[in-house]
This record gives structure tokens, C-alpha cells and sequence, in this order.
């Protein structure tokens, strides 16, 4: 369920979609995290583009 | 410092469409070259030589950076002096007969690639989810009229996704055979049951002959249709890429029939490659249909296991465009890479057991799709159809079992089973 303030970001490259309230958990990427607090050095796990590329989906 | 040589006896099968129809062999040949060469190079007679990528590790690492390794210099597929040179004779000077997204580099790619990339997000096919649904209830119930036996491959594996990207780019039913047949030259050029008849496939030079008459058909056909999306337009993809522009221009002519024909050629046999694949799977393991049946859930990861399982895509060709390090080895600029798909979808620095099925793998990190900008533009589409249609057969397929061998195509490029033969009961 997604709580208030939780976005939704979609790489550039690929699209896939990194969902705050899911977040990732099968990469050790715990539900709730912010995009803002994945580190500087995240990068889509489906095609490797850097955080830097990814869109804000929604508010 | 001299670059490992392979020795020619192991690495030249893998050369070879033939030895593709052996599945195991192939997997003999990269379990042995990951091991004992995973980046040395191929010296095969009739073809340059050629840096044999087999690391997971190190095709992400090549793919992602595409402005020094190039898609667009060299053949992007593994070619023969002979195939390279004739290539160039077709076209006036280019080192492909298709110029598709595939072949391209930055920024050309991107510009071409945004032609069509809405049309292929997840967002945008949340309005197809139903159409999909649909099309893939209809082809298992088509399946149940079957009998007790039926060859997937062609009964079934063949027609659902090829019926899926049809749709989306506009094109209509009764032309869907004359695409799978023309799919069938061009990525089994060198089957004796799926080439094309006439062919010759003892001559060096028949890939680039299939492929140049290939890829006249397809212009003969989608030129009706350019036309008629630019009269007419409606909302599907012939029409993006009819009225598509790159910086404010039509695109030029080789490069608009070939996004036809990459949509219509690998958006279908991938999948249709993967699918067949799965029940080949399925088929020889009943307990993973028990599985399946109990928790449905699993079939997501069913799904993503079988594109690693399957990987339909063997192997792409990049060339150096400067110098670079890879794994402590001196790649030169102008160097050729084979980039092993197959291969890095087994990798054992990766995959626990890569050559048992795990449906439960997550994150199941395969490549199946490709890494970097280059990664597959359908893949959002071709993981829905696959789920929709194994959420729809699942629950009826009561039981499934090989009722004889089954075969796999030989293609050096694009490979997957051509004859799944089951016996099968659905209610």
C-alpha cells in the first residue's frame, strides 16, 4: 500500500519502474525506501543506467 | 602481452548453426570456455578474429557503455569475411542489410528508439492488459480443441506471440502467416526445416542472400502500409513509425523498413522461442506443474527462469572504438567482441546451479534481454504475454508430458525449440 509522499520513479532507458513503496526488496532494497536515499551509485538492476536518469513518474 | 588464443577444435562448432540444434553441446562448449577461457580469442577460419565474451560480469560491463563499444561499424551479428563483404556489396557500403535499433549507435539510436518507446512502457500497456488477456484465453482454448497431443512449438508457441505484436503494430490476421514465414528465413536461414525453400544452405553466401530477399519482402509489403498510415493514421505502431521523425526529419528508407522488421521479427520469436521452451520444461518436470498449480504466484518467476532457460538470443558482435582493459585483458580499438548470452545466463559467478530451473531465483539476474541502452525495447510486453497466457493455461492443464523428442532449431543467432511434441490433457 502506498503511503503519502511515496513516488514512483521509471528509468530512462528501459522503463522499469522503482516503486518507493515496494522498493526492491529481492536486491536487499527494504519497502518504503525514498529514491532519494538509494545511494549515489544506484543503478536500474535491469539495465544498469544510473540513478542520475531516472524520472519522477508520479507525485 | 598476446591475448589467449582458443583453440580452434572447441571454439569453431560454436561458429556453426548446426551445433545450435544440440542444446547440450553448446552448453558444453561455454561451461568449458567460462572456465578455461572466459575472454580469449577465436581464430576460426573465414572469419576475423573475434574476443569470446562469456561472463556475465563482462557483457554488462561491454553493453553499458556503448560509445566505446559500437553496434553500428561491424557486423552486429557473427558473419564470415565472405557475409561481411557481401553485405557491404548489397547495401553500398553499410555492414548490415537491416538497419534497426539493433545495429545503431548514440545518438542515432536514442533518436530512433523514442520513435516507438511510449508505445512499449509499462504505463502504456496497462491499456493492452485486456486485449492481451484476451488473445492468450483464446489461443489455450484453441489448445484444449487440440486432442491429447499437440507439437507446441507450432501449434501454439508459434501463433500466440506472433498474434500479440501483430496487434500492437496494426497488422492484420491474414497476413500473420506471411510474417512468421519471412521471421523463419531470416533468424533460421540455415535450418533445413524452417529455411527458405530453395535455399542453399552448404553456400557461405546464403545468409546474406535470404537476408537481402528478406528484407526486399518486408519492403514490398510494409511500403502499402507506410502509405497507408500516413493517409490514414490510426493508433497503433505502424503508424508511430510511419509519420516517426529523427531531428525533425523522415527517417531514411533502410532504416523505416527495417523498424518494421524488427518488430515484426523479434517482437514474436523471442517470445514464441521462450514459450516453447517453458512447456519443454514443464513437460519433463511434473512436479514444477504441480508447483505452478499450487502457487500461482510463482508463475512470475516462471517466467523470468525461462527467458535465462531459453535465452533466445545467443550472441551479439561489438566492435572497440578505442582501446579498453576487460577482465586484465588489452582489448585493441577495431577488435571484435562475441558477446555469449547463452553463456553469461549460465554463469556460475552468478546463478547458483545455473543448469537447474529454479522458478524461486530472485532477483533472477539474467540478461535475456540484453544490459544497457541497447536492452530489449519489448521486453515490458513480451514478460505480460508470456505471464497472461501461462495464468490462463496453468489451472487447466491437468497433466503434460513429451510424447517425443523434442528439437531445437539450428540458428547460431536467434534459437529456440522448433518441435516441442506433448501429450497433454486440459479440461
Amino acid at each position: 500500500m502506498r503511503q503519502p509522499g511515496q513516488r514512483r520513479w521509471q528509468c530512462n532507458t528501459c522503463s522499469e519502474i522503482y516503486d518507493e513503496a515496494r522498493g526492491l526488496p529481492e536486491y536487499g532494497i527494504a519497502a518504503g525506501t525514498r529514491f532519494e536515499d538509494l545511494p549515489d551509485d544506484w543503478e536500474c538492476p535491469m539495465c544498469g543506467t544510473p540513478k542520475s536518469d531516472f524520472s519522477l513518474l508520479d507525485e | 602481452m598476446t591475448p589467449p588464443i582458443i583453440p580452434t577444435d572447441l571454439i569453431a562448432p560454436a561458429f556453426n548453426p548446426a551445433t545450435f540444434g544440440q542444446r547440450g553441446a553448446v552448453h558444453e562448449i561455454f561451461r568449458r570456455l567460462r572456465r578455461e577461457y572466459p575472454l580469449a580469442v577465436a581464430e576460426v577460419p573465414g572469419f576475423d578474429p573475434h574476443w569470446i565474451v562469456t561472463r556475465h560480469a563482462d557483457l554488462r560491463e561491454v553493453t553499458r557503455q556503448d560509445k566505446i563499444f559500437h553496434s553500428s561499424d561491424r557486423s552486429k551479428t557473427l558473419a564470415s569475411q565472405l557475409a561481411e563483404q557481401l553485405m557491404r556489396e548489397y547495401t553500398g557500403g553499410a555492414p548490415h542489410i537491416f538497419k534497426t535499433l539493433v545495429h545503431m549507435d548514440e545518438p542515432e539510436h536514442t533518436q530512433y528508439r523514442q520513435v516507438t518507446q511510449a508505445q512499449f512502457m509499462p504505463q502504456a500497456l496497462d491499456a493492452l492488459d485486456d486485449r492481451v488477456r484476451e488473445t492468450a484465453r483464446r489461443h489455450v482454448d484453441r489448445m484444449a480443441t487440440l486432442g491429447d497431443t499437440c507439437d507446441f512449438a507450432t501449434d501454439v508457441a508459434f501463433l500466440y506471440p506472433l498474434e500479440v505484436i501483430h496487434d500492437v503494430i496494426g497488422i492484420p490476421r491474414e497476413d500473420h502467416a506471411q510474417m512468421l514465414r519471412l521471421t523463419q528465413w531470416l533468424f533460421t536461414y540455415a535450418d533445413p526445416d524452417l529455411c527458405r525453400p530453395g535455399a542453399n544452405i552448404t553456400d557461405p553466401a546464403e545468409i546474406i542472400k535470404t537476408w537481402d530477399i528478406v528484407y526486399r519482402e518486408f519492403k514490398d509489403y510494409y511500403e502499402g502500409v507506410i502509405r497507408d498510415r500516413r493517409a490514414c493514421p490510426r493508433h497503433d505502431v505502424a503508424s508511430l513509425i510511419a509519420n516517426g521523425t529523427v531531428n525533425g526529419c523522415p527517417m531514411d528508407e533502410r532504416a523505416m523498413i527495417s523498424y518494421y522488421v524488427i518488430a515484426s521479427t523479434a517482437g514474436h520469436d523471442t517470445t514464441s522461442a521462450t514459450t516453447a521452451m517453458s512447456m519443454w520444461v514443464l513437460a519433463e518436470n511434473p512436479p514444477l506443474l504441480e508447483k505452478l498449480k499450487a502457487n500461482p504466484a510463482l508463475i512470475l518467476g516462471f517466467v523470468e527462469e525461462s527467458i535465462r532457460w531459453a535465452t533466445p538470443v545467443q550472441q551479439f558482435v561489438r566492435s572497440a572504438a578505442e582501446d579498453y582493459t576487460l577482465r586484465g585483458q588489452q582489448i585493441r580499438k577495431g577488435d571484435l567482441l562475441y558477446l555469449s548470452y547463452v553463456s553469461a545466463n549460465r554463469d556460475e559467478e552468478v546463478f547458483e546451479d545455473p543448469y537447474e530451473f529454479r522458478p524461486e531465483r530472485s532477483p533472477n539476474r539474467h540478461i535475456g534481454f540484453g544490459f544497457g541502452g541497447h536492452v530489449c525495447l519489448g521486453q515490458h510486453l513480451a514478460r505480460r504475454e508470456m505471464r497472461a497466457f501461462w495464468e490462463e493455461l496453468i489451472p487447466r492443464l491437468q497433466s503434460v508430458e513429451m510424447a517425443d523428442e523434442g528439437r531445437m532449431a539450428e540458428s547460431e543467432f536467434v534459437c529456440g525449440p522448433k518441435s516441442v511434441p506433448i501429450r497433454f490433457r486440459m479440461n
